[in-house]
């Protein structure tokens, strides 16, 4: 045994302010999520390792905490939330009247390298709207999203608004090998414009497909962006996610919240269960995304219930360190009894819902 | 205003002459002051002079809203940071060089089931031999990587070639090379996103000098 100040890499521990900082924050997020008539789902700690593994992909994979349990079951602790709602909305709820709206709050425990003020247990806060395919949702999820950074008091916040599919119909019709459409992607997620280039030479592709690629990674700004991405692609599925995107940013103008949305068709990262709009939310001068979500329409359908499905999840430990200075934080007060005069003062005060602090 | 964290040593020259021929002059005595903080002469960029290794860490983290390193420092970094432009100096070479050329296939040494690899980037390392299935134990040096085959500390390294010079002189030849490098402009992911205005001024100036 270690001695008992070691503490094992990635935990953490709060106290006292933080942690009344901590559950102010999260409560002021579950209030956004209650107000859009958004359920608490509170889900186990742990599941069968195949459930997470379904939801996030190979990849992540490796990321996940396992462990046997006494009948040779192999288990995993939560390393996210999202495929342990989608398992029981699939199944518990599956004879539930559509739209299913649920919220999260909780710790997930991930192997990973801590960073960014996050920890390998670190806390998640979100929602998951299931039954609602098309903008309607979408855009419920995205303006839920706004008025938590609002809420919160946070002013230079800055969604930032792609597509699966936008990329996803650019690679379709790409007959080459899996490793080199992932050596695509790799250098297209790190905006790489040499690597691009000594793969495109050795890809089997015409010039109109390699101008197409070798734009996607510029592809972000305002409205303007889908147009120039327009002049791009023919493809159905890249038009149709232009569409889509084109539906969802005119609503935001009108509601006059176009400011906070930028169009970003050049981020291509992602876990697997991703379908179709995808968004990534910062705060400048954070050098980490705050919040992250998108489509996953068949998620359900691996756990047994074809249902479409969107939803984002906040990271608390990020937001703390923007909110720091914005939240309030109420102190509380407490009357200072003296024992000496017996206990009846101190319950005569509960009794009227006063604190109390007790002198030794 | 932007932060940039550049490398002491010698990408710290040719990383400032860049950064001038695109208008951004920082004071002259960079190179020698032991300051480590430094304003451009417009205000609109601040430099960090920081250990190459660290570059992309300072980056991954937003401390830095960018910063310049080699390619074999990222690699070896795993850091996640956007690497939008070869900034086409610093060219070399990681590559794994014994006393001999014969292939990976057959260790020099068969007396032991694994080969023995001193070098200045673990990880590259052993995701090289990892990919290809050979055994190996990783001996992590700080410097003079060619003393270790000569002494029989290891049977191959992974280092930098520049001209090769090192190893000839040093009775060592290239066995294969694993990556190209050269020096790269990183930027954090979320300032990419945040300041996008000025990143983008930043990275079409420095386009322009490159061409």
């Amino acid at each position: 045994m270690k001695s008992y100040t070691q503490i094992p890499p990635g935990t953490q521990i709060v106290i006292g302010c933080a942690a009344r900082r901590r559950r102010v924050l999260e409560r002021t997020i579950c209030s956004v999520f209650e107000g859009w008539s958004y359920e608490e789902i509170i889900p186990p700690i742990f599941d069968y390792y195949d459930v997470f593994v379904k939801g996030m992909g190979s990849g992540p994979e490796e990321q996940i905490y396992r462990f046997i349990d006494r009948e040779g079951n192999i288990l995993a602790l939560r390393p996210e939330f999202t495929s342990l709602v989608a398992k029981t909305v699939a199944t518990r709820l599956a004879n539930s009247p559509k739209p299913i709206r649920l919220y999260y709050s909780g710790e997930v425990l991930r192997f990973e390298k801590p960073k960014g003020g996050r920890q390998r247990e670190f806390a998640q806060i979100g929602i998951e709207h299931y039954g609602g395919s098309g903008k309607t949702a979408d855009v419920e999820v995205l303006l839920i999203a706004v008025e938590t950074f609002q809420r919160l008091g946070i002013q230079g916040f800055q969604i930032n608004l792609g597509s699966v599919d936008f990329f996803g119909g650019i690679v379709d019709g790409m007959e080459f090998p899996a490793d080199q459409i992932t050596q695509l992607k790799d250098v297209l997620n790190v905006k790489d414009q040499s690597g691009l280039e000594a793969l495109l030479e050795h890809l089997p592709l015409g010039d109109r497909r390699k101008k197409i690629l070798r734009a996607v990674p510029h592809l972000t700004g305002d409205k303007a962006v889908i147009a120039e991405a327009r002049e791009l692609v023919k493809n159905p599925r890249s038009v149709d996610a232009l569409d889509h995107l084109e539906e969802i940013y005119s609503i935001f103008e009108r509601l006059d919240l176009a400011q906070h949305l930028t169009i970003d068709l050049g981020e291509i990262r992602g876990f697997d269960y991703y379908s179709g709009i995808l968004f990534r939310a910062y705060v400048r001068d954070l050098g980490f995304e705050v919040a992250s979500g998108g489509r996953y329409d068949g998620l359900p359908a691996a756990f047994g219930e074809d249902l479409p499905a969107v939803g984002f999840s906040f990271s608390v430990d990020r937001l703390e360190q923007i909110v720091t200075p914005t939240l309030e934080i109420p102190d509380v007060e407490a009357a200072s009894i003296d024992v000496d005069d017996g206990f009846d003062k101190a319950l005569q005060l509960r009794r009227s819902g006063k604190a109390v602090k007790l002198c030794l | 205003m932007l932060v940039i964290a550049l490398c002491k040593g010698r990408f710290l020259a040719p990383s400032l002459d860049l950064l001038t021929e695109a208008g951004i002059c920082f004071p002259e005595d960079i190179a020698s002051s032991r300051k480590l903080i430094f304003n451009s002469e417009d205000h609109s960029f601040r430099a960090v002079l920081v250990k190459p290794a660290d570059v992309p860490t300072y980056v991954e983290y937003g401390a830095a809203d960018m910063g310049i390193a080699g390619r074999d420092v990222i690699l070896e970094s795993r850091a996640d940071v956007l690497q939008p432009l070869d900034l086409k100096f610093g060219y070399c070479k990681i590559a794994v060089a014994g006393a001999n050329g014969i292939s990976e296939g057959a260790p020099p040494n068969t007396s032991r089931p694994t080969i023995r690899v001193a070098t200045k980037y673990p990880r590259i390392t052993m995701d090289y031999y990892n990919s290809r299935g050979i055994p190996v134990e990783i001996i992590p040096l700080s410097g003079s990587i060619e003393l270790a085959p000569l002494i029989g500390l290891a049977d191959r390294i992974v280092d930098l070639v520049e001209t090769g010079r090192t190893l000839k002189d040093n009775g060592l030849e290239i066995v294969e090379v694993i990556a190209e490098s050269s020096a790269r402009l990183l930027i954090n992911r979320a300032g990419y996103q945040t300041k996008r205005d000025e990143v983008l001024q930043l990275i079409q100036a420095l386009e322009k000098v490159i061409r």
